[in-house]
């Protein structure tokens, strides 16, 4: 099963090599990334379909769990692990340059990184594959090389450098209670150690920490910055991908260590202003990116009071809702790369790209919940959920989500119905922006996916609940990883 | 497999969809998509010749997705609202072949897109009538929505503001529901029908209070019940042609349809009944009264205000759900026979009217009433179908509008509810000043010399809307008939119908018989044709051949009080336009702008991030310690 | 030494009181380069709490194996934990400077209040929408034009 190393590996090698490789030869530098990203989807995809029962932790060094480092793959992990190779092979810098095989490694690296972020099984190994993620991602965005690019990304480096901080604080409370980080170790140590007002500090600094890259509300003010500057191709898999790794760790947290009302309590919260904020912030926005940043936080924080749902179900809902997330936004933001500027100038597009204006529309939609799109039976799944809690706060979030829902449809609709308007306005800009043809195909196999999940959604929603089942039984996970001790001290 | 008759149904609605969608551009797609329409109403009339009397049939498909059971079947509610929407469909897409489609081409308009988005809307709306379970409602409920959005936007320009609005409110209404879904299946652990029935028994009043308020209000917005009905007269009237009048004559009540499952059959009337309201007389149900007798009144005044033919009837046929829902809501058996009979007559008056109107703008361009007057000459057969249709829609025999408004008054009548009366009262006097406002200045009055030469409307438009007329007239003159969906209808929710006769009703406190009383109306129109034949023969005169005070008046100059009409009416009553609930609605966007400012300001003050962060830190400090 | 008050004690209050001078700075300066001192101050202290949480008073360092007399180590994880926070708050320190180098290249300072204001102009600008507000400026409609550029810049202060 050392193959799984590979995943992470491979895509480490290839970011430092490229370069190199580039200098001797263009053909094979060219195609160095693509063939090292499909060969982790290889791989992956084989896992899925071979017969090797799930979940399994693969030990790194040599030494096992919990004095080792490990690798956890269980369906859940699989899946985003499966995700980041596919997207990054989608996202991909295509292209001959100089500049691109800069990107194209920093690209290797960030997909590395995610990987690792999906597959680690230990704290602290989250922190580095977290913090290699954050330094490949700074220098994607300032590849963009423009003034605003430099300055939006210092923020972003700022508030992330003071996430690491305050997780790094986290990752010290925690061991000093427990003695371990591995994630197993601690989750048979919580009741006994965690528990508790030191255990809820750390959670909380974890949060905050890792939130700023998975858009939890105080910490997100980077995001229309960074997504108004990045490329789209980058900013898709940013909002698509990366946010909901960042979350995945959170999950794992909440699931494993902090199973504690008032650790839960906080997220909702933290989800709802989350909604509230982003979505009437998106209500105003004037330019498509800023748009689909402000929409971006306003969803995630709609996953945030998905994550603060107790049982499994509510992690289905979760799965769902980001899945969808991934497909909807990536897709959206391909489309951005054309029409990424104002909004007034989207006037009349439909005639020139009636597919770009199909495939809008079409995201929409599902992003608002219209049956039989799979948004709706995400967002159905969490509405059940929220209303079958006891807890009055997450009546508060049932109430916030349907009120997303409508300002989200108001300003969706107010972009489509303006696509495909007949009046052309020609009183400021003339020149009309045109998608280019890249972004459009990628953007049509997003739609395709949808289309095609909208058919199958019978057994995608039984395989997500049987990933949800898997990802929520800590004691599998305890078992897994650590199978001498069964269920006892170590 | 074998396929069911709603399976042949739903299949056939789907077959046209595709048809619009693939063979739309081609030549005569109007006649392709019409025929397949006809065909859809055979199937249904296969279903039931002769009224539905049987038990519900069900569709083969179901489908369990995340654990949830979805199923389709119908009824007899289901049918009687199915037929009345294909036989709108039916006659509306008529209307739209041949003339009046060559003239939407030239102006630019998309014909293709207008017959996909008709075979959507029909589609789904069969779809929501066939729902089996509260999910499949649901969906139903949101594809019908969305469809009708489809149909408001094609016109583009005005109407698409228009249909921006429309949906900003559907979704509201459908985020309502989905609310009210969620607390149901919390309560209930299942959507369908039976587990529900028995939850609601268990239920808390606050609960039952908090359902009642979300499904009402969600299924109301579509129905334009008040304070919900700013949208409908617009989104409506800026409809093209044949879709004003498909949606016009069956859309919103669709809404209604929703009512009587959930609101009347899943939670019950009774239920509704003891859900009282904390320091008055009044209960969840008279509540509902209450808002149907505004809903007739407030938005039938605003008709008598509008100067487009389009408005003034949209604006109308809002206030004609409020009787709908009233005979519903006094749930005897008088009161919801002449509720549930208002929806069909209701849609064949408003079909025809709205057809005559477009009949008029085809001829004219223009359904400015200001600008028509004295068509009566011009285009005979319009002014009958309207004539009629107006007739209908005032509840004045010898149309079938008399026959459902005279079971919802008398039903009122009958449970003591003067004030109730008294306001139906009201609105019926608003509706027949409309109403004559809209025929006096279209056909009657004086001929604008532009429109000397208009002609009658082409036939294609002609037979549908005579076919409408007459069926306006023989449901008035055999009530029986439709009477007895109505009553197979009202049984499968858990009322009674009235007994009934084939030319009206058996009852004890005194009964109806429409073929005596058009049977005395018109001896007595017998008896004024004699007179009037007896007195002589009279002098024919030109149109334009008008004197005035002894003088003779050219043509280029108005005389008539055409314009500004009931302006003394006018100045009595226009305190009372306030516009308050537009108020409301701009207080309500403001408010949002307000919201969306400052969540932005958030976001873009230089120093945001680290203002929020120590807000963050502050909160954790406050958590932990 | 007051009594109750460890070494330990100290060593772990100024390990947090580091990290909250850190982030005060970060979020109390106005200069971008003082940021980035600030933050460099805030991971000295996390490092230095991640240190402590291993370290036990009675111990050796984990390379002194050879002795005779095997007495307790202290614990070697945290150490090379550290060791890569360290690298790991170096590297992006490195970063963050050479971000700030181009930052003062193109917007000619480094005030934080500028170049926010510079930056959203110019995603603004870049999307082709007019800025509806100012920055410094009220939400919402101005009713007097507004102050020429020297005079708002004299203002100064939190508006």
């Amino acid at each position: 099963m050392n193959n799984l190393v590979l995943t992470i590996a491979l895509p480490l090698l290839g970011a430092f090599l490229l370069p190199v490789v580039m200098r001797l030869s263009q053909a094979l530098g060219l195609w160095l990334g693509p063939i090292i990203l499909g060969y982790g989807c290889w791989l992956l995809g084989n896992l899925w379909f071979s017969d090797i029962s799930l979940p399994l932790s693969v030990a790194i060094g040599g030494f096992d769990a919990p004095y080792g480092i490990n690798l956890y793959l269980d369906s859940l992990a699989l899946l985003f692990a499966f995700a980041v190779q596919l997207l990054g092979l989608i996202c991909w810098p295509y292209g001959l340059n100089q500049d691109t095989a800069r990107r194209q490694a920093l690209m290797l690296l960030l997909v590395a990184a995610s990987t690792g972020l999906a597959l680690s099984g230990d704290l602290f190994n989250l922190y580095v594959f977290y913090e290699l993620a954050a330094v490949a991602t700074f220098g994607l965005v300032v590849a963009s090389s423009t003034s605003a690019a430099y300055a939006a990304t210092f923020r972003y480096l700022i508030l992330s450098g003071i996430g690491s901080v305050l997780t790094l604080l986290g990752i010290a409370l925690i061991y000093s209670q427990t003695g371990t980080l591995n994630l197993a170790h601690l989750a048979q140590l919580a009741p006994e150690l965690l528990n508790n007002r030191l255990g809820l500090t750390a959670y909380l600094l974890i949060l905050i920490g890792i939130g700023v890259k998975a858009e939890l509300f105080p910490v997100n003010a980077w995001v229309p910055e960074i997504y108004a500057t990045a490329s789209s191709r980058l900013s898709g898999f940013l909002a698509g991908l990366l946010s909901k790794l960042a979350l995945l760790i959170i999950l794992r947290l909440l699931v494993l260590i902090f199973d504690q009302p008032e650790a839960v309590q906080i997220v909702l919260i933290l989800g709802i202003l989350g909604v509230i904020s982003g979505e009437f912030a998106a209500w105003r926005a004037k330019d498509m990116r800023r748009m689909l940043g402000f929409s971006s936080i306003g969803q995630l924080g709609i996953i945030f009071i998905a994550l603060s749902l107790p049982d499994e179900r509510g992690l289905l809902a979760l799965l769902a809702l980001s899945l969808h997330h991934l497909v909807i936004k990536t897709g959206l933001f391909m489309l951005a790369d054309g029409w990424g500027g104002s909004l007034e100038r989207l006037t009349g597009a439909a005639k020139r790209s009636p597919v770009g204006a199909a495939l809008f529309t079409l995201f929409a939609l599902s992003l608002v919940g219209v049956p039989p799109l799979p948004g709706f039976w995400a967002k159905f799944t969490l509405i059940t959920e929220l209303a079958a809690q006891s807890e009055p706060l997450y009546l508060i979030g049932l109430l916030v989500f349907l009120l997303a829902t409508v300002i989200e449809t108001s300003y969706l609709f107010r972009i489509v119905v303006k696509l495909y308007s007949s009046a052309e306005t020609t009183s400021e800009q003339p020149e009309h922006q045109q998608l280019p043809g890249l972004s459009l195909a990628t953007a049509s196999l997003f739609g395709i996916a949808l289309l095609t999940a909208t058919v199958l959604i019978a057994p995608i929603g039984d395989g997500l609940q049987a990933v949800a089942a898997e990802a929520k039984n800590t004691e599998l996970y305890i078992q897994t990883v650590i199978p001498a001790t069964p269920g006892g001290q170590l | 497999m074998i396929f069911s008759l709603l399976d042949e149904l739903l299949i056939f609605s789907a077959a046209t969809v595709l048809v619009a969608l693939v063979l739309g551009r081609g030549l005569a797609v109007g006649w392709m998509v019409t025929i397949l329409y006809a065909g859809q109403l055979l199937v249904l009339i296969k279903m039931a010749a002769l009224g539905y009397g049987g038990d519900p049939i069900a569709s083969e498909l179901s489908l369990s997705v995340m654990g949830q059971d979805l199923s389709w079947r119908f009824d007899a509610l289901s049918w009687f609202f199915a037929l009345i929407t294909l036989v709108a469909a039916l006659l509306t897409s008529w209307f739209s072949c041949g003339e009046w489609e060559r003239k939407f081409k030239q102006q630019g308009g998309n014909v293709w897109l207008f017959h996909l988005a008709m075979a959507l809307n029909v589609f789904t709306m069969l779809i929501l009538l066939a729902s089996g379970d509260l999910l499949s409602l649901f969906i139903g409920w949101e594809l019908v929505s969305w469809a009708g959005f489809l149909l408001m936007a094609v016109a583009g320009g005005v109407a698409t503001k228009a249909a921006m609005r429309y949906i900003t409110y559907a979704v509201v209404g459908g985020m309502s529901i989905f609310g009210g879904i969620a607390l149901v299946y919390a309560a209930a652990g299942s959507l369908q029908y039976e587990a529900i029935l028995i939850a609601v028994e268990k239920m808390s009043t606050g609960q039952l209070w908090m359902l009642v308020l979300l499904f009402g209000s969600g299924f109301g917005i579509k129905m334009g019940l008040l304070p919900f009905h700013l949208w409908q007269a617009a989104a409506y009237a800026e409809t093209p042609g044949p879709g004003s009048a498909f949606l016009g004559a069956i859309s919103s009540r669709m809404g209604l349809f929703a009512i009587l499952l959930v609101l009347v059959k899943l939670f019950g009337i009774v239920n509704i009944d003891s859900l009282k309201i904390p320091f008055t007389l009044i209960d969840a149900r008279d509540l509902l009264a209450w808002i149907a007798v505004f809903t007739i009144i407030f938005p039938t005044y605003t008709a008598l205000k509008q100067n487009d033919a389009r408005y003034l009837l949209a604006w109308h046929g809002i206030g004609q759900g409020g009787y709908m829902l009233l005979g519903l809501v006094t749930a005897n058996s008088l009161g919801a026979a002449g509720g549930l009979l208002h929806v069909l007559n209701y849609a064949a008056c408003q079909a025809a009217l709205l057809m005559a109107v477009f009949a008029v703008m085809h001829r004219t361009g223009t359904a400015d009433l200001n600008k028509l007057g004295g068509l009566v000459t011009r285009m005979p057969l319009s002014f009958l179908v309207l004539l009629t249709g107006i007739i209908g829609l005032a509840g004045l025999p010898p149309m079938n509008g008399f026959v459902s408004k005279w079971l919802v008054y008398r039903s009122l009548l009958e449970d003591g509810m003067p004030l109730l009366f008294l306001g139906t009262i009201i609105g019926t006097l608003g509706t027949i000043l409309s109403v004559y406002k809209l025929i006096h200045n279209m056909f009657l009055g004086q001929l604008r010399v532009e429109h000397e030469p208009v002609r009658e409307a082409p036939w294609s438009m002609m037979i549908p809307m005579l076919i409408l007329a007459g069926t306006i007239f023989v449901t008035g003159l055999l009530p029986g008939i439709p009477l007895t969906w109505v009553t197979a209808a009202l049984q499968t929710i858990g009322l009674t119908g009235p007994e009934i006769t084939l030319g009206g009703i058996e009852s004890s406190s005194g009964s109806l018989d429409m073929i005596w009383v058009i049977g005395v109306l018109f001896a007595g129109f017998g008896i004024g044709a004699v007179i009037f034949y007896s007195a002589g023969p009279s002098k024919r005169v030109h149109q334009l051949d008008n004197y005035a005070g002894g003088h003779f008046l050219t043509a280029d100059v108005r005389y008539q009080y055409s314009d500004n009409f009931y302006s003394g009416l006018m100045h009595l009553i226009k305190g009372w336009y306030r516009g308050s609930f537009q108020w409301l609605e701009n207080s309500i966007t403001s408010l949002v702008e307000f919201l969306s400012l400052g969540m932005q300001g958030i976001y873009r003050r230089a120093n945001s991030e680290f203002y929020l962060l120590s807000t963050a830190l502050f909160i954790i400090a406050w958590v932990v310690f | 030494m007051i009594p109750g008050v460890t070494l330990e004690l100290i060593l772990y209050v100024t390990a947090l009181g580091l990290v909250i001078i850190g982030l005060a700075g970060v979020v109390l300066s106005s200069h971008l380069f003082r940021m980035v001192l600030a933050l460099v101050i805030a991971e000295a202290g996390a490092n230095l709490m991640l240190v402590l949480s291993g370290y036990r008073w009675d111990a050796v360092a984990p390379i002194l194996m050879q002795r005779t007399d095997q007495p307790a180590m202290v614990d070697p994880v945290p150490q090379a934990m550290v060791l890569t926070a360290i690298v790991i708050g170096v590297g992006i320190q490195a970063l963050a400077v050479s971000i700030l180098i181009r930052i003062r290249q193109r917007y000619g300072n480094l005030k934080r209040r500028e170049v926010a204001e510079k930056m959203d102009a110019e995603i603004a600008a870049s999307a082709g929408i007019r800025r509806d507000i100012s920055q410094d400026a009220p939400l919402g409609e101005r009713p007097l034009s507004p102050l020429p550029a020297h005079t708002a810049e004299s203002r100064g202060g939190d508006a």
